[in-house]
């Protein structure tokens, strides 16, 4: 049977679309369940981004092989930074890496995201998704920091939720005083 | 001279004149040991789940005491606390109630009953404990590295005081129960290794801080175990090298004043480790080469005045007894070596050298600990079932006259024990070499020559119990009829088969017995079918010619055949030689160009290819048939059964051997 490379690509790209999307669709049903089983005097944002926390951290941990410091604190960030683009391409994302001009700081941009499309498609609010992936992020690292005794910072300097187009956050470490 | 418990004399002994030095007396306190043996302490799994000691557990221990033939045996470590935070294995046992010391006696007397030292050792597993709770205790709430461990809760100094009464009384417990030494642990993850550890122990109390602040606990707990013992002998095994620096673990130099501080603390040996579970170097597998780590029982001396003893890929004498004699070991210790072969130093004493079976150092024993199973060992079928009559080597009821086809691992390990029985024993193999698959196995890289050891094992009890070799001939269905045996073994190995797919009757398509026997020509662009451990073998033997290998495999999971324990070492090394593995794939067509691989979903890959090597297996039938016509009593044993590993084989023709 002849290979026919061109079908071979698409069939698997439209498979890894549709896993995609069914992520995404599994969180928002997730947190909808959560939302009805918590009651009418729940917050849903609170549930959301309490969600992501638990993602974060889980993740992190899921991260902590991967984690070291034989590259120093440098190299640690770099990893780090490369975990959150694996973790958002997957799920379709477009993440680029650039190094700040310190050596003490890094630039991940998320130039395109799906993630508030879901948001706003199974009803929650651009708050809660921004909220949430800053808890995520946060809490990864927060794992990572007790794991090597690091004291690594992540800040948000726009988001698309906010409609500044793209994500930037600034991935660093504070400088000693 | 210090106190003997048990007068030895080697000097008879032809492993003590080959090994005068591992057969020489030593002080430790006041204790005489009369040779440089230890069996190190090891978990076996073995006790009840409520810690007390079974008859498993004593069995397992007595065979290992005689085995060190009057030096130190030590018994596994036991947890103190009520609260099991401290246990770190399902089958631990346990110190810390009164209730406990007729169990823990059982096993110091016997021990004793051999004439060899009683060691026991105090263990609490720290931030690897909690096997049976929520949390673990450790010095500060580093999270885990893996997942199978529980989540670390922040000592309080009220707990460390309580941990240091815990040691306490479960020491006058376990000299109360009669043993000659006790020994603190404080390696690989255990609780007094977290708090000597700048990765575990981020305290800014005393207990914390510089490495002298970190010591600060384990200075405490030898200082007190010592007063409990008096004149018994008190050691320590420590680190020389936590292998954590790539999450900010201790320095060698740090280790080695943990050793000074230890010994100022009053221990009177110690014992040399290096690694942590959550390392991610390798340590004790086979890819390691033997005596690697000799050198830090090197430097260990030149810091310490007190003995140091040492295990650790020494799996031969002549290593031990070579260093001790350079003056850079006392002591051989020895865990895995004499998991496979308790009685292995009785064996170097009594100069029956080629009867030892030899560790494959796989660490499916330790694999077994973590997936709460009893203590097993790859090689050796009697580990852990010593107390049960039905495993050991009986007299034969009846003697028969029995004809083994295959003179692989299964087949050899089925014929020393039969003849060992009493039947009369003959051994039929097509090729002139004794091994069988083995023999192509043995020559993958990263150790793997150590598989080969079982073979000269097998051998050397074959020949001693008079089995009967007919080499390079093949047993055809006239020569059963002709020599109408009692019995019929076939060990004949699998069949090595090609798919059926569209491709396989090419001609650059092999198999992975001629690829490894250097018969087949194989091109630079290589597929591998089949992903268990023959074909991870292959790969690895042809990408370390250069060659860019691709594996392509049915299971769902790359090595399903292999334990986990040993897994990442081939996984790691496939990585490092760029091989490709596709699982639960299959070749759809070979090609002129190569290959197309088919997933498990439908999709299809091209893979650049010039050589297929076949390496999946199947049942061997062959024969069979004969053997039943002619009524004759049949056994089908290894892989001829069903393609497996090298340990399904020889446990195949252990069982079969003890009940033939």
């Amino acid at each position: 049977m002849a290979l026919d490379p061109e079908k071979q690509i698409s069939s698997l790209w439209k498979a890894l679309q549709g896993s995609q999307e069914a992520n995404r669709r599994t969180f928002y049903q997730m947190r909808r369940a959560a939302i009805e089983f918590a009651g009418p005097d729940a917050n849903p944002l609170d549930i959301g981004v309490k969600a992501w926390e638990i993602i974060g951290k889980d993740m992190g941990k899921s991260n902590l092989p991967r984690m070291n410091l034989l590259k120093g604190e440098e190299g640690l960030m770099m990893s780090i930074a490369r975990a959150y683009q694996g973790l958002w391409t997957t799920n379709g994302a477009v993440v680029k890496i650039e190094k700040g001009k310190s050596p003490n700081e890094i630039f991940i941009k998320w130039e395109r995201c799906p993630w508030p499309t879901s948001a706003k498609e199974f009803g929650a609010s651009m708050k809660e998704d921004l909220l949430g992936c800053d808890k995520y992020l946060q809490t990864f690292l927060d794992e990572v920091n007790a794991f090597l005794g690091t004291n690594l910072k992540i800040e948000t300097q726009k988001a698309i939720p906010k409609g500044d187009g793209v994500c930037l956050r600034r991935l660093y470490k504070p400088e000693d005083k | 001279m210090g106190k003997l418990l048990f007068e030895w004399d080697y000097s008879a002994y032809p492993g003590a004149k080959k090994y005068p030095h591992l057969f020489k007396p030593i002080d430790i306190g006041n204790l005489t040991i009369p040779n440089r043996i230890k069996y190190a302490a090891t978990e076996d799994n073995l006790n009840g789940a409520d810690g007390f000691v079974t008859d498993a557990g004593v069995a397992y221990l007595r065979e290992r005491a005689k085995g060190v033939v009057g030096g130190i045996c030590t018994m596994q470590g036991v947890y103190m606390d009520e609260g099991r935070q401290g246990q770190g294995y399902v089958g631990q046992a346990a110190a810390w109630d009164d209730k406990f010391i007729p169990g823990l006696k059982r096993l110091a007397d016997a021990i004793h009953e051999e004439k060899a030292v009683a060691a026991c050792q105090l263990m609490h597993c720290g931030r690897v404990g909690a096997i049976e709770t929520e949390y673990c205790q450790g010095p500060s709430d580093v999270p885990q590295r893996l997942r199978i461990f529980r989540p670390v809760q922040e000592m309080t100094k009220a707990d460390i005081k309580q941990c240091l009464k815990e040691h306490i009384e479960a020491t006058e417990r376990l000299l109360k129960a009669g043993f000659d030494i006790v020994e603190i642990s404080g390696i690989v993850g255990y609780l007094l290794s977290n708090f000597l550890s700048s990765y575990t122990n981020r305290r800014t109390d005393e207990y914390g801080g510089d490495i002298r602040g970190r010591m600060r606990f384990v200075v405490e707990c030898i200082q007190e175990v010592k007063k409990v013992c008096g004149d018994v002998p008190v050691g320590i095994r420590l680190c020389s090298d936590e292998l954590l620096d790539d999450v900010g673990g201790n320095t060698p130099e740090e280790s080695m004043i943990t050793y000074e501080m230890s010994e100022e603390a009053g221990v009177d040996y110690m014992s040399v480790t290096l690694g942590w579970q959550e390392s991610i170097y390798p340590v004790i597998s086979r890819d390691i080469p033997q005596g690697n780590w000799l050198h830090l029982a090197e430097r260990a001396k030149q810091h310490l005045k007190v003995p140091v003893m040492m295990a650790y890929r020494l799996f031969v004498p002549e290593l031990p007894n070579k260093a001790i004699e350079e003056g850079k070991l006392d002591i051989w210790e020895m865990c895995r070596p004499m998991i496979a072969d308790p009685l292995m130093p009785k064996k170097v004493l009594e100069g029956t050298q080629d009867e030892i079976r030899h560790c494959v150092a796989c660490n499916v024993c330790l694999a077994r600990l973590f997936r709460d199973a009893p203590m097993t060992c790859y090689i050796n079928p009697v580990c852990a079932h010593e107390w049960d009559p039905k495993y050991q080597i009986k007299p034969a009821e009846m003697e028969k006259n029995i004809m083994i086809v295959g003179a692989g691992p299964a087949g050899l390990e089925c014929a020393w024990v039969a003849a060992e029985r009493g039947h009369e024993v003959h051994v039929y193999d097509k090729r002139e070499e004794l091994g069988g698959t083995i023999i192509e196995a043995s020559k993958a890289p990263y150790g793997d020559d150590e598989l080969y050891g079982q073979i000269r094992f097998s051998k050397a009890k074959a020949e001693k119990a008079g089995v009967e070799f007919h080499l390079g001939t093949e047993v055809t269905p006239e020569l059963i009829e002709e020599e109408m045996p009692d019995s019929v073994v076939l060990a004949t190995g699998p069949n090595y088969i090609k798919g059926t797919a569209p491709g396989f009757d090419r001609a650059n398509v092999v198999s992975v017995l001629d690829v490894i026997k250097g018969t087949a020509e194989v091109g630079d662009n290589v597929v591998v079918w089949g992903n268990r451990k023959p074909g991870i073998g292959v790969a690895l033997f042809l990408a370390k010619q250069g060659k860019k290998v691709t594996i392509v495999g049915k299971e769902k999971k790359l090595g399903k055949d292999i334990n986990p324990s040993f897994l990442w070492r081939y996984v790691g090394y496939l990585r490092q030689n760029k091989v490709t593995a596709y699982s639960d794939c299959d070749i759809e067509e070979i090609t002129d160009d190569g290959v197309t691989v088919l997933t498990y979903a439908g999709y299809r890959i091209p893979v650049k290819a010039d050589t297929v090597v076949s390496s999946e297996r199947e049942a061997n039938p062959i024969l069979k048939d004969v053997v039943q016509q002619n009524s004759i009593e049949l056994f089908v044993i290894g892989d001829a059964l069903t393609p497996r590993n090298l340990s399904s084989a020889v446990h195949d023709g252990y069982r079969i051997g003890i009940r033939i």
